[in-house]
């Protein structure tokens, strides 16, 4: 049930194009400080979930509440509270970080965009990136400017798509400690991701989607009490192919 | 800052840096500068072959006629300029049209744009007052050169009406490229395949300026770029009169080529209008439709879509 | 070890073949080859009722002159020769034509770039310039096939708006517009295809494609076409002055130097060679209307070696340069 601790709220929130069904109708909460997890396999529905929940796409059923604001009637107040960041973001090759990320500061509203930006450049540690061109980059380097657009106004619930897609281990593990000091600092963050290991180590829950369906819904604490470390995989398995008890 | 005035002053950054635009706007200046050296030097020439005819009609008894340019007004020279401009500068309005959207697109943007919080028509009202005013930089560089080529040529005395004149005949140009323009930019929008945009809009410009005027008065297409040649009446015949009625009201670039005679002053005398539409009206009515077109379209665009491989 | 020579040649034909398979399951062929019909077709129509409309205006004037017992030979009678009504055609095949080679030259090349399958071709056993050789006989096959559709859709219409039927002769001369189209549709496909494939990305290329489009095709002729004198007044300046034929050429010849210059620059552009003759060998030109194949064919042999080694040479180019390992997909 939604609350007023809810940062994300659902209620048979679903899409289908004509008779294809993106996404079943999907009721969930999670609340205000958590670090969400949503699992599940290629085309389960992840990506569209995070598409209606941001505003790029409009449902064809169902409501959602993000941040406290309708993402149907409200969404420019969803959209002022958000942040987002795509799988494989490449942005503005021709132009340097800070050109960049002083466009979408300037679009998010920030009165002062270039202490916006002086500040999350130094909080991501990438102040000597700033007046690079984006297009020289490497995937890692692209991954952590794209993360600083979406944090920029420092937005109360953060919409990571795959966010360690294509990183390599040293980048995993700065994007970890990223997502634990934006955590620490009060931002809910709603994440999908592929790697249980993240799962493990960052997220306070989990979800788990499967053809369009929730089919488990736990906090970490329950899951890490009931399920060691390897068995997470056996869980996951389990409850995407329908064949463990769910606990949604 | 709006955030339509954001978007078109980072979009308009991005066509600064990009070479292929700044290669056709170059280009654009170059032909601009080739229609004056034309003007002038096949002006000269009929001048000369007219002392050498005079001379012969003179000596052999016959009636001499008047020299068919010696009358000629001083913005006459500039008469390939329509041309160029329906060339050239609609070709450029086209490729700005396309590349607003499919440099968000391509650069995978998409979605940071549209989880901002500001309307999606702010979106398309952005890009398209980006296209108005790249479009508008570069037809005043078309009126820089025109300029400086009227004062430049000896024998012409420009008075200041000439020069209202040429301004009025490059906002109408103005007006024709940009309907191009958006026409590029909404097919873009609407059809996320990689250069659809330019190639949807290009068929359409296409079929305008090379179709049409076959249809309502049997101009060829390599006539309906010679500025002179494409001024030639309707032919005299039923079929011809329904066409030009049917089709002239949406033959744009005969409208065009109407106008850039008539302000430009190298209408042949009597020449009407294609169809029952004046020119003056037919060009507006385009550029808005258009505008509505791309409006609806880039507001109704799928910003969940994008990459380098979109 | 095997002969590597059928091996390549098996191998040109196989990436041309499935190419060309592609293109024709493609709905763009069909769509750009029936606007090209259409195109041609309402030139040839309006080509046809404006001639009509000259026949009857001239049959007035004459019946008004006999009426008035004049002699009938004071007004000159409208030329009707049918391949004439080709002209309209031609002009669409040098621009519309063009564009669609262009595309189809781009489309050929991005889409290799977009599925990232030029990296699978390249690592086959066969040398580079093969596969491009194999996309140009592939696009030279539809250039065939497409000029063929409506250079055939045209010559069915034509006896339908003429009313005269056409010979062995006739069929002889459509045969060698087509051939010649071949060549210069080719040369268009292969310059869409070489940019498309060298840009950063296929779409930038294609932009620089259009772009020398514009200048070979359109400002080129247009440039000469805008100096020729004729042009300047409407109707023609010689006309407008009433000169006989014999000073006009007097005339002319003291313009020779102008003349030349202005001749450089439509000869320039590959577009006026194909214009130049096809113009001929159709009889569109009235100083060759009527003229035997051969007899045409001698004189405008010129504009087809040019056709022929422009086309060799910009194929030449395309194979020579290899593919950077960078612009393999779709954006580098």
């Amino acid at each position: 049930m939604p609350s007023s601790n809810s940062a994300v709220s659902t209620h048979g929130l679903g899409i289908s194009y004509g008779d294809a069904v993106a996404l079943h109708p999907l009721t969930l909460d999670v609340q205000k400080g958590e670090v969400f997890g949503f699992l599940g396999h290629n085309g389960a529905g992840k990506t569209t979930t995070i598409r209606l929940l941001t505003t790029l796409l409009e449902p064809t059923t169902g409501s959602a509440r993000v941040a406290g604001h309708d993402i149907i009637s409200d969404p420019l107040k969803v959209r002022a509270a958000i942040g987002y960041l795509p799988e494989n973001v490449r942005l503005y090759d021709r132009f340097t970080t800070r050109e960049n990320l002083m466009f979408f500061a300037r679009l998010s509203g920030l009165e002062k965009p270039a202490d916006a930006v002086h500040e999350t450049l130094d909080f991501l540690n990438i102040t000597e990136l700033a007046d690079r061109r984006v297009g020289t980059f490497s995937k890692g380097m692209r991954q952590r400017v794209g993360l600083a657009q979406a944090i920029l106004h420092r937005p109360d619930v953060l919409f990571l798509d795959e966010p360690t897609s294509g990183l390599d281990p040293m980048g995993v593990r700065q994007l970890r400690e990223i997502i634990d000091r934006l955590n620490a600092a009060g931002m809910t963050i709603f994440m999908n991701t592929h790697l249980l290991s993240e799962v493990a180590r960052s997220c306070t829950s989990i979800g788990v989607l499967a053809q369009g369906r929730l089919v488990f819904r736990d906090t970490m604490q329950v899951v890490a009490a009931r399920y060691d470390e390897h068995s997470l995989e056996e869980l996951y398995v389990g409850v995407a192919a329908g064949h463990s008890e769910v606990a949604a | 800052m709006t955030p339509s005035r954001l978007l078109a002053r980072q979009s308009l950054a991005g066509l600064m840096r990009d070479r292929s635009v700044l290669i056709l706007v170059a280009f654009f200046a170059a032909m601009v500068m080739v229609t004056a050296w034309l003007g002038w030097s096949a002006t000269n020439t009929v001048n000369a072959i007219y002392a050498d005819a005079a001379q012969y009609l003179a000596g052999a008894g016959q009636p001499v006629p008047s020299n068919p340019v010696g009358q000629s007004a001083p913005l006459a020279v500039l008469r390939n300029l329509g041309v160029y401009i329906s060339l050239i500068g609609t070709f450029g309005a086209i490729v700005i049209g396309q590349l607003l959207i499919e440099a968000d697109r391509r650069a995978g943007t998409l979605p940071l744009l549209g989880t901002r919080p500001f309307a999606r028509r702010d979106y398309a009202l952005g890009k398209m007052r980006a296209l108005g005013v790249a479009t508008g930089a570069m037809m005043a560089v078309a009126g820089l050169i025109s300029v400086a080529t009227l004062f430049t040529i000896p024998s012409l005395v420009v008075r200041s009406a000439d020069l209202a004149r040429l301004g009025l005949f490059l906002i109408l140009g103005w007006a024709y490229i940009t309907t191009f323009g958006l026409v590029a930019l909404g097919a873009a929008a609407r059809m996320p395949a990689t250069a659809s945009g330019l190639i949807s809009a290009s068929v359409v410009w296409l079929v305008v300026t090379f179709v049409l005027p076959e249809l309502t008065a049997n101009i060829h297409p390599t006539a309906s770029i010679n500025p002179v040649s494409t001024l030639a009446a309707t032919p005299d015949s039923a079929f011809f009169r329904v066409t030009s009625t049917l089709l002239g009201p949406v033959s744009l670039s005969e409208a065009f080529a109407w106008l850039s005679g008539d302000l430009l002053s190298f209408l042949p005398d009597g020449l009407a209008p294609r169809g029952p539409v004046p020119p003056l009206v037919t060009l507006p009515l385009a550029l808005l439709l258009a505008f509505l077109f791309a409006l609806r379209s880039a507001a109704k665009l799928d910003l969940t879509a994008g990459g380098p491989d979109a | 070890m095997p002969n590597i020579l059928p091996s390549i040649r098996g191998s040109v034909m196989t990436i041309a073949l499935r190419d060309a398979r592609e293109q024709l399951r493609d709905r763009f062929l069909f769509w750009a080859t029936l606007a090209l019909v259409v195109a041609s077709t309402a030139s040839l129509v309006t080509g046809a009722i404006a001639l009509h409309s000259d026949a009857a205006t001239y049959a007035a004037a004459r019946d008004q002159l006999l009426a008035l017992g004049k002699d009938a030979a004071a007004i000159a009678a409208p030329e009707f020769y049918p391949l004439k009504l080709m002209r309209g055609m031609i002009e669409q095949v040098e621009i519309m034509g063009a564009v669609i080679a262009l595309v189809a030259g781009y489309r050929a090349a991005a889409a290799e770039r977009g599925r990232q399958t030029l990296a699978l071709i390249l690592t086959r056993p066969l040398p580079h310039w093969a596969y491009r050789l194999a996309k140009i006989i592939g696009g030279m096959g539809l250039a065939a096939v497409s000029l063929g559709i409506v250079i055939i859709a045209t010559a069915i219409l034509l006896p339908v708006v003429s009313g005269i039927g056409l010979g062995t002769d006739d069929a002889l001369r459509l045969a060698l517009t087509w051939a010649a189209g071949v060549f210069y549709l080719t040369v268009l496909f292969t310059l869409g295809f070489g940019l498309s494939l060298w840009a950063r990305s296929p779409a930038s290329g294609l932009i620089a494609a259009f772009a020398l489009w514009i200048l070979v095709v359109l400002v080129a002729p247009q440039i000469g076409d805008t100096m020729d004198p004729d042009n300047q007044v409407a109707g023609g300046v010689f006309a407008q002055l009433s000169v006989p034929k014999a000073e006009q050429d007097r005339i002319k010849a003291g313009f020779a130097g102008y003349e030349t210059f202005r001749n450089g620059i439509e000869v320039a552009s590959v577009t006026k060679h194909f214009e130049r003759f096809t113009f001929a060998i159709l009889g569109i030109k009235d100083t060759y209307t009527g003229a035997p194949v051969d007899k045409v064919l001698a004189e405008k042999r010129g504009d087809l070696l040019f056709l022929f080694l422009f086309s060799l040479g910009l194929g030449g180019l395309v194979l020579l340069r290899p593919i950077n390992p960078d612009r393999l997909t779709k954006e580098s």
